[in-house]
Order: structure tokens, then sequence, then C-alpha cells
């Protein structure tokens, strides 16, 4: 072997071994999970397509499915749309750029457990200070996180997704938008162009990848969120469908229940889930994304 | 937060609510220290966080300089793969990867929080992969010429010249591990053995409504984060744009 070659492996060797051992082997191994029964005790036993066939009368894991696209369809653009607003105002010369881009990212750097708990406590639906405020304006309380209606709580945790969101969006964006050629926006104004066309066509199209990147990793995210879920609503085992994520499910099943086999199918339904997501939205990259 | 955090029981729910509590009760954050072990905890965290962020650096940075400086034939194999563990939700390989730490013994210790960390992840190595990128060969065939093996030019040359990058990762590596809910939640049952994150969470089931102590345990888990963002936060804004994130 060629000296390059040597220490090239050499080097990634940790990597390599990273891959096999924690992603290659676990991907596999779950894949075959998903035929079998397993408590994690014993070998596991073969049951063929039974976990599968299961799942899709599992009336559970539709409500967790319908749940987590709502979630998505309001998290991912509503994120998306407003980290682009903000990176766009922070980029212009405001004072004070630096104190809005700290209070933005804060809730970014604030783990899940304290500002979930903040959260909760502000939405509860007796002593919130969010219901207060609406009392004040004379308006009904509204019950945020345990509404009968099914969509309501799921919206509340989505917007409370975006507010810990949004500030790592922004960033991304904002580096992006730094990026555009000052003296794009000097020959527009020259040209006479308004704000709203030079954001339009000029500062939209050139950063359409980033934001393209931004939707996808925000998408990817938005279906793995367990987080949020675990601090907004009850402990994972008396979640009630209404509320339950394919998340807290596949928690559920493999840690509190231990069933593996059907906690590895549900897995992999939303990871199919997911690729599809993102399959779908490379579609429709080229209608959109500009690239040099 | 930090207002409810100094008040006294009975002001916690009372409306319209109380900006500026009175009485400050400061006993609510020595209680929290009395009602659970959260000196235990923050010992644990910091442990896992500084191993973590130690970890990612170190074998970061060699990984992507192997990756960036040699050719060799299965690179492209681990291009490829770096990118798909970063599609691959985290539910497909967490069954599996609980496993492999419990049939190790290695449930309720440090290891499956940290070891995985010292392999090199996706995105610290696809940051300093871009970067190392972009650096000149000349400088490289320079190093040689001085008599630098490959080794020494990584640790002597490189990793220095990274400085801004591996900051930047450092601190989204600290931040990470900080607020690591799920890891800790799934490897570590012992009390002994606890996260700051993951005492918070049980310690709301067991103090229920009484918000103010919550309150201020909440503050004490996010105090370190915050610090040492508002320290490193020029690195951190700065460290993205500089990477070849921008696309």
């Amino acid at each position: 072997m060629r000296n390059e070659a040597r220490w090239g492996y050499l080097l990634t060797l940790p990597f390599s071994l990273n891959l096999l051992v924690f992603f290659a082997f676990p991907f596999f191994f779950s894949l075959y999970l998903t035929f079998t029964q397993w408590d994690m005790f014993n070998a596991p036993d073969w049951i063929g397509g039974r976990n599968w066939s299961r799942l899709i009368q599992d009336a559970s894991f539709w409500y967790s499915l319908r749940n987590i696209l709502l979630f998505a369809a309001i998290f991912v653009p509503l994120q998306t749309i407003l980290a682009l607003v903000l990176a766009y105002f922070l980029n212009q010369s405001i004072r004070g750029k630096s104190f809005y881009r700290m209070l933005y990212f804060l809730p970014v750097v604030t783990p899940w457990l304290a500002g979930g708990t903040m959260w909760g406590w502000l939405l509860n639906k007796t002593y919130g200070m969010v219901n207060y405020m609406l009392t004040s304006l004379s308006l009904p309380p509204v019950d945020w996180l345990d509404s009968k209606q099914w969509w309501l709580p799921i919206t509340s945790v989505a917007l409370v997704n975006v507010w810990k969101g949004v500030g790592s969006s922004m960033v991304i964006l904002l580096a992006a938008i730094q990026g555009v050629p000052k003296d794009l926006y000097e020959a527009a104004s020259l040209e006479g162009a308004n704000r709203w066309s030079v954001f339009w066509r000029i500062v939209f199209p050139l950063v359409s990848p980033m934001i393209f990147l931004v939707l996808v990793l925000s998408t990817i995210s938005a279906f793995q969120a367990f987080d949020v879920f675990l601090v907004m609503f009850d402990s994972p085992n008396v979640v009630p469908d209404s509320k339950v994520t394919p998340n807290i499910l596949i928690y559920k099943d493999a840690f509190l229940t231990t069933k593996m086999g059907y906690a590895s199918a549900m897995s992999w339904a939303l990871f199919i889930v997911i690729l599809a997501v993102t399959l779908v939205q490379k579609r429709f990259e080229k209608r959109w994304v500009h690239y040099e | 937060m930090l207002s409810t955090s100094l008040k006294a029981g009975m002001n916690v729910s009372k409306l319209p609510p109380q900006w500026i509590p009175s009485p400050v009760v400061w006993s609510n954050y020595a209680d929290v220290w009395v009602k659970v072990d959260f000196a235990r905890y923050t010992f644990n965290s910091f442990v896992i966080v500084i191993a973590d962020v130690i970890g990612t650096l170190l074998s970061c940075s060699m990984v992507a300089f192997g990756m960036a400086m040699f050719t060799f034939r299965l690179k492209k194999v681990l291009y490829l793969g770096m990118l798909a563990t970063l599609m691959l939700p985290f539910q497909v390989t967490m069954i599996p990867g609980y496993f492999i730490w419990k049939s190790f013994g290695a449930l309720d210790t440090y290891y499956p929080l940290i070891v995985p960390t010292f392999l090199g992840g996706s995105f610290g190595i696809f940051l300093l992969h871009q970067f190392y990128k972009s650096t000149t060969k000349e400088l490289y065939e320079a190093s040689k010429i001085d008599g630098c093996g490959p080794w020494t030019a990584l640790w002597r040359i490189y990793f220095p010249l990274s400085r801004a990058v591996l900051s930047a990762l450092a601190v989204f590596t600290f931040m990470g591990a900080w607020s690591n809910t799920i890891g800790p939640l799934l490897y570590l049952h012992d009390k002994e053995m606890f996260t700051l994150p993951l005492g918070l969470l049980f310690l709301r089931s067991d103090v229920g409504l009484e918000q103010q102590i919550l309150m201020a345990a909440a503050v004490i888990v996010t105090l370190p984060v915050v610090v040492v963002f508002l320290f490193a936060q020029k690195q951190f804004v700065e460290g993205i744009a500089s990477t070849g994130l921008k696309g």
C-alpha cells in the first residue's frame, strides 16, 4: 500500500470504527429486529411481517403520524420564514444588532428541560401568564396544552419549538445573507429598485441554497423531535393518543414495555416517512432554488 | 423564570404576576440542593461534557485531516457514510445502540455518553474537512520539507491553525452535551449517575406544583450554557460564517 493511503486509513480509523459499530451494525440489526419479537434478554424470535401488519392496524401509531405531520407542517415553514425575515433585518445596520442576535439565540442554548418547564408554566390554563394576558384583554382563556381539540396542544408545542429553534436557522441564513456581494445592492439601487424587489430578485435567489438546507434540516429535526414532547406533555407512559408522537411511542415500547421488535418497526416507519418527505422536498428544489 | 425562582410559594400563581418578587426567597436555590443531589448531577454533567469536548476536538481534527489531505480508495465511502449519519434518525440506531452498551455491561457508566465522541462525529468532521480543504497545498509541502511527518504536521500546524473552527465546534459540543436528555435517559438509571437535565426531569415529578423550586433548578441548569455562550458568542456566529457552511 502506498504511504499516503496508509496515513489516510490510519487517521480516519476512529470514524470508520464509529460508522461500523454505531451506525452500520445498528442500521441492519434494527431492520432485522423489525421482523422479530425481542425483549432484549432472550434471543430475538423471528415472527415475519407480524410487527408490520400490527403497525398498520395500530390506531395510536396513525394518531402519532397525524400529530407529527401537523407539527412539521406548522413548525418547518414558520421557523424558516421567521428565520429569513429576522436574518434579513439583522443584516441591515440597526442599533443593538448583537443584542438582538443574542436575544434570538438564547433559546437555542437553553436546555429543553429548562425552556420547556418555563413554557409549561406560561401556558398553564389556570395560572399561566398567557391566559392572564388574554383575560385582561377580556378574551376567553385557552387550554393550550390540555385541550380536547387535538390540534391545539400540537400547535402550541410547534410554536414553542419555533421559539427554541428559530435562532439557529437564523444564524445560518445570516451568514448566507452576509455573503451576498455588496455591489449587487449598489447596482440595484442605481436602477431604482425598491427594498421589496431587492429582496425578491437578489437576496432570495442567492440565498436560496441555504434556505433549502435550513428547510431540510428543520424538517428532519421536526420528525425527530423528542425532548419538546417529553417536557411539554406528561411522562411518556401516560400520553393520550391525541398528543402522542412516533418518538414517544418508540421510547415507550422499547424502554418501558421492552417490545424491541415492534419499536424497531415503528422507528423504520418513521425513517421511511422522513425519507419520503425529504425526497419530495428535493423534487421541488429545482423549482425555486438557484445555484450559480 | 428568574423572577419565579425567587418567589415565596404562595406568590407563585398570584395574578397579576409579581415581576419583582417580594419577599425575595433565596432559599429556593438552597432547597434545590437539599431536595435532590444537584451537586452530584452537576459533577456528572461536567465530567461528561468536558470529556465530550476533548474527544470531539481531537478525533474530528484527526479524521478530517486524514480525509482532506490523503487519497485512498475508501474515502468516498467514508464521505457518504458521514452524510448518511446526519440523515438517519436517532431512533433507528437507538435500540441496537442500547443493546451494544448493555452487552458491554456499560449501562450506568459514563462510557456510552463519552466513547462515541472520541470516534469522531459527522458534524465536526464536516466542518473541519471544509476548513482543511481550503488551506493551500503549499503549506503541507512546506511542512514536509521542514521534516514534519503527517502526524506532527497535524498537531503542530493544522490543529492550531483551525483554532477558530475548533472553538465554534467546542461550543456546539458543549451545548449539545449539556442539554442532552435522551442519551442519559437511556443509559443512566442510577440516580448517582444522573446529569442535570435528567435531575430536572425527575425533579418535575417529585416536587409537583412547587414551581418556584422547579424554576430555581431550571435557572441552575441554564446558567452554564448561557455563560459559555456569552463568552463564545463571537466565535460561534463567525465560526459558522467562516466554515463553508455558506454553501
